[in-house]
């Protein structure tokens, strides 16, 4: 299996189906039984030892007695940063996931969802170009998931490759370009996330007047029978495709409809929805 | 140098086994001023065999225990500072995080054990002259110095290699330093029921106790250093630190 560099490829599978193992053997962490692993051409140990990884463990956890701007310091050093960067990428990282507050407070008194954002900090340090995220979500607030949300777009933006373990099938339809899914230790299926070249496609149902949604949405296409769709060009409502290059493309482009006076119904993804693909995958015979 | 600062971290996350240490030697210190202060006869000598008179026989073993676990710091300092010196980066995800990055797993372990060592080096130096102060009443000069040196090479280099592979790193290394003194008394004694060349090859697996012991024996005899004895221990050391740099090399993580 070749995975091209860039983009977010999401891992989904049920418990025990090889997520974290498959990272391992990424990461070289362990060795493959059979067969080999490269990444960009080298073993993986190589890989890592020339140039690093960001990673995010699914359990991350340090000794409880490290202060938190310590322990990033001492990260980021073993990152390749020199003294003075290593403090700068320290000092970032601390801002853009909420830290400084508890920069000089242990790690063992910080709450679980605060210690998941040490680890996705830690992670941040590193210019490695591979981007491995073990569960990420876990322990985070609905408002730090959103923020996840941005930076891993950060991330995609910068071409970097972002792996991303999870059970939240919601939040790898969002963020992942291709879903690897997994179960009982092998790939059942390489899923294309529902994108067209524009973006990702979308169903929106939505009572406006034609030119007003074609202002928002110039692409839009009616969906189902009847000129202009389900309600044709006038104000009835009716069911569109439309695109848009990511999410605050999307609610950039709602807005204008709302604000021009469209009234709208619902927007959801317009290809099957992951979870069915991960159910009707994983419910089928081995 | 980028690794020295994740060593000093993992001092910092020891800080309570090193007061117990701490509190461990200040226990011995307490014992020999006692020692100084009550059986000191009019020759200087402090007179051990005077505890039998003031506490009996329980009040004699103790000493006798606390002078034998004194004599055993270098051992337990470096068992207790070095117990998880890698194992412990698996049991959380520090193992991981330091093997993604872009480092060298050798240095980072490397200056995590060299500090640990020095740490119970250090520990062991300002504790068990001081005691040799008290009791004998002069410095037992840098025999003592050697004597630690060798314990912290042997067993630091043991508990690295073992905590490579298992969680239960100090505690097979005690139960390994055990047997060899164990073994090296028996043989120095000829009561090994073993052929010789079992006797030989065990002798050479096992911890070098004997060599150990023939710097002990200097030393409790204010003798020279006996040098080759020295060496040998710091070979077997080296031998250990080359197969622990190997198993980190090959071991996943």
């Amino acid at each position: 299996m070749d995975l091209p560099a860039g983009g977010v490829l999401g891992v989904v599978g049920p418990n025990g189906a090889g997520k974290t193992t498959l990272f391992s053997l990424l990461l070289g962490f362990l060795r493959p039984s059979a067969g080999t692993v490269e990444v960009d051409g080298l073993p993986p140990r190589r890989y890592a030892r020339e140039r690093g990884f960001a990673y995010l463990p699914e359990r991350f956890d340090l000794p409880h007695g490290w202060p938190v701007r310590r322990a990033l310091l001492a990260l980021a050093r073993l990152d390749g940063h020199g003294k003075a960067g290593a403090v700068a990428a320290a000092d970032a990282a601390l801002e853009r996931f909420a830290l400084d507050d508890v920069a000089d407070r242990r790690l063992g008194e910080l709450s679980r969802g605060m210690l998941q954002r040490v680890g996705l900090a830690q992670a941040s340090l590193s210019r490695g170009r591979v981007v491995v995220l073990d569960e990420p979500t876990q322990g985070l607030d609905p408002l730090w998931r959103i923020r996840l949300r941005g930076w891993i777009a950060e991330l995609r933006s910068d071409g970097r490759t972002v792996l991303l373990a999870s059970h939240e099938l919601d939040e790898v339809e969002r963020l992942a370009d291709r879903v690897l899914l997994l179960r009982d230790g092998a790939v059942r299926e390489l899923v294309e996330a529902p994108r067209s070249e524009a973006g990702r496609v979308y169903r929106l149902e939505v009572r406006a007047d034609e030119s007003l949604l074609r202002a928002a949405f110039p692409d839009a296409a009616p969906i189902g029978g009847g000129g202009g769709g389900d309600g044709g060009g006038d104000d009835d409502g009716g069911a569109w495709r439309v695109t848009a290059s990511d999410d605050a493309d999307l609610s950039r482009r709602l807005a204008a409809l709302i604000d021009g006076g469209g009234v709208v119904g619902a927007v959801v993804p317009a290809e099957q929805r992951l979870e069915e693909r991960v159910r009707r995958s994983l419910e089928e015979p081995r | 140098m980028s690794s020295l600062r994740l060593a000093l971290l993992s001092l910092r996350a020891r800080r309570a086994r090193l007061l117990g240490l701490f509190a461990f030697g200040a226990v011995f210190l307490l014992a020999g001023t006692a020692a100084a202060v009550l059986l000191r006869g009019p020759d200087g000598d402090v007179h051990i065999d005077d505890l039998f008179i003031i506490g009996g026989y329980p009040l004699a073993s103790s000493a006798l225990l606390l002078g034998w676990l004194l004599g055993r710091l270098p051992l337990i300092a470096t068992l207790v500072l070095m117990a998880g010196v890698v194992a412990d980066d698996r049991r959380d995800s520090l193992g991981r995080l330091v093997a993604a990055r872009p480092a060298s797993r050798l240095a980072v372990y490397g200056w995590r054990a060299a500090l640990l060592a020095l740490v119970a080096f250090a520990l062991c130096a300002l504790v068990m002259p001081v005691f040799d102060l008290l009791l004998l009443g002069e410095w037992a000069g840098p025999a003592t110095l050697v004597l630690i040196a060798a314990y912290v090479l042997v067993y630091g280099a043991l508990t690295l290699l073992l905590s490579v592979w298992t969680r239960g790193d100090a505690w097979i290394a005690l139960l390994l330093a055990l047997l060899a003194m164990s073994w090296a008394a028996l043989d120095r004694a000829g009561s090994l029921p073993v052929s010789p060349g079992a006797r030989q090859l065990f002798g050479f697996l096992l911890p070098p106790q004997q060599q150990l012991f023939a710097l002990e024996n200097a030393f409790a005899a204010i003798e020279p250093i006996p040098w080759p004895a020295f060496w040998y221990a710091a070979g077997y050391a080296l031998v250990l630190l080359i197969l622990a740099g190997l198993s980190l090399l090959r071991r996943e993580v």
